[in-house]
């Protein structure tokens, strides 16, 4: 197999970008002042996307707070997850296949992703967990 | 698996960019970019690889307008009040 010259210049540019992301998420709380944006979909249409909440728990998540940061949003660190096993096992440092290349793994998120949208904007008791 | 000399290489399904995108900022575009995705998976099982291959590029072009996206926003909404919030932080109230 072939080895492609990979784009340095674009892997150092993401790289200094998220090395600051992550210093930002660190330093401030998303929860409050207003640095970073609010959700649009959240802004424009009032509910809860599958995405709402993440920037909590990122902050959460640089803190260790891990409950805090489930709580925020659920499905922040199975995301987390699947993207580390993806390019580990792309990369050969782990051995097997990508989750991601099942044949029904992508249906099977988009099915979590649009039952977790629909159940965290239910109110009351148990789906208020999901809120972020 | 009957033919698998003939196997071209599997069409990336950009689920890292679909991912990343619905995370971070818009579910509409995640979600165009995740059916695309499970498209290439289906398509390059039954060995419709042409499809798969279409279904490929589909899947990157909605991710990367998730992605592209996200940045602007981030970066607009910060050019409006990131300068303002670092002059709050000079005066020592964020």
């Amino acid at each position: 197999m072939a080895i492609t010259k990979k784009p340095y210049i674009l892997i150092t540019i993401l790289g200094v970008l998220s090395a600051l992301a992550i210093l930002l998420y660190f330093s401030f709380n998303p929860e409050r002042g207003l640095l970073f944006p609010k959700c649009p979909f959240n802004q424009v249409l009032g509910i809860h996307c599958a995405g709402c909440g993440s920037q909590r728990a990122i902050h959460d998540l640089l803190h260790f707070r891990i409950i805090d940061a489930i709580s925020h949003n659920v499905l922040l660190l199975p995301a987390f997850f699947i993207v580390s096993q993806h390019f580990l096992t792309k990369n050969g440092i782990l051995k097997g296949t990508s989750i991601l290349h099942y044949r029904y793994a992508p249906a099977i998120i988009l099915l979590i992703i649009v039952l977790f949208m629909v159940l965290r904007n239910i109110p009351g008791y148990p789906f208020e967990y999901l809120a972020p | 698996m009957e033919n698998n000399q003939n196997m071209p290489a599997r069409p990336s399904n950009y689920m890292v960019l679909a991912i990343l995108s619905t995370i971070f900022c818009c579910i509409p575009t995640g979600v165009a970019s995740i059916i695309y995705a499970s498209k290439v998976n289906e398509m390059y099982a039954r060995g419709e690889y042409a499809e798969a291959e279409r279904a490929s590029k589909n899947a990157k072009m909605w991710g990367l307008i998730g992605v592209g996206s996200s940045l602007l926003i981030w970066i607009v909404y910060f050019a409006i009040f990131g300068f303002a919030l670092i002059g709050g932080l000079a005066n020592g109230n964020y």
